[in-house]
């Protein structure tokens, strides 16, 4: 029998989650429009985006656009694997469950 | 971790995946002013182009300013296209989806751009070949954007467009003309303003939400 897989903790945090699934499928985006779809607050979300930096997962460019200030988030490709490799382990382990 | 999960957690997460992805993919950006514009553009050109001709009829590409008209109104909507375009995206979140319908569009518009100034300086160009070509390429790109974003209603467009392409090809050039206007008051004016309430409804229901 195979042995089941571990779940990557840096993504498997709710929150965490939603954000790198909603990057995957944004080019880029804004932390307010992220703010909007996740429906968390300022500081949480703050927080969850400093650890996936951290992790390596997301990048952050910060400008101005007519005057204001705009946080831009990005996945990165190490990101995308970590997303992916996770889904894959999150299969494995829901077939498991299914079977018992 | 993975002994604290139960099945119902895991289809949880799984769902949660699957509803983010959904949403991240979902296009934040706004087209219906594009429709509008370029529908006004083309009835600006073909109101300048006729200016003083006294019928339609050839004068959609014959009439006495129709080799000003035509690029001049043309270059001016591209212009402007992209100058409020980058003004508007910059202040928005770039999707995949968005990107795909984008490069869609800019495909089809610069085939134009550079495809009908070229007939009409070498003097090849005829009312009856150039509805069906705009026509043609209008209903490519309609389907295209409507493919990716699966809009229906764009698609009905693209047979609206398609359908003018070919019967343009029958008929007088004042017959073509009419079938051209009709067009472009279908799918570019009065589907642009569909799209514009559309986006209106949403960015509403969004703020609300958020």
């Amino acid at each position: 029998m195979p042995e089941l897989p571990e779940l990557n903790p840096v993504i498997h945090g709710k929150l965490r989650l939603a954000v790198l699934s909603l990057l995957s499928g944004a080019e880029e985006a804004e932390f307010t429009w992220l703010r909007a779809k996740t429906g968390s607050t300022d500081g949480n979300l703050g927080a969850q985006l400093a650890k996936l930096e951290e992790a390596g997962y997301v990048t952050v460019t910060k400008r101005f656009v007519q005057r204001k200030p705009q946080t831009l988030y990005r996945m990165t490709e190490a990101g995308r694997a970590a997303l992916s490799e996770y889904v894959q382990a999150l299969k494995m382990l829901l077939g498991d469950a299914m079977g018992e | 971790m993975r002994e604290e999960m139960s099945g119902q957690d895991l289809k949880e997460r799984f769902a949660l995946i699957e509803t983010m992805i959904a949403e991240g993919r979902r296009s934040t950006e706004s087209w219906g002013w594009v429709f509008v514009l370029w529908g006004v553009a083309y009835l600006v050109a073909i109101a300048w182009s006729s200016w003083g001709a006294g019928q339609l009829g050839g004068s959609l590409l014959s009439g006495t300013h129709s080799d000003v008209a035509w690029p001049v109104t043309m270059f001016a909507a591209a212009a402007l296209t992209l100058v409020i375009g980058l003004r508007r995206g910059r202040r928005k979140t770039g999707t995949l989806l968005g990107r795909a319908v984008t490069s869609v569009w800019a495909g089809i518009g610069i085939s134009m751009l550079v495809v009908f100034p070229a007939l009409g300086f070498s003097g090849r160009l005829e009312v009856h070949s150039f509805v069906a070509l705009v026509a043609a390429m209008l209903g490519a790109a309609n389907a295209g954007s409507a493919l990716i974003l699966r809009w229906k209603m764009q698609l009905g467009c693209a047979v609206v467009w398609w359908a003018a392409a070919a019967v343009a090809c029958f008929g007088t050039a004042g017959q073509a003309s009419m079938i051209f206007l009709a067009a472009v008051f279908v799918c570019q004016i009065v589907f642009g303003v569909y799209t514009m309430m559309r986006e209106a409804r949403r960015a509403r229901g969004e703020v609300a939400h958020a």
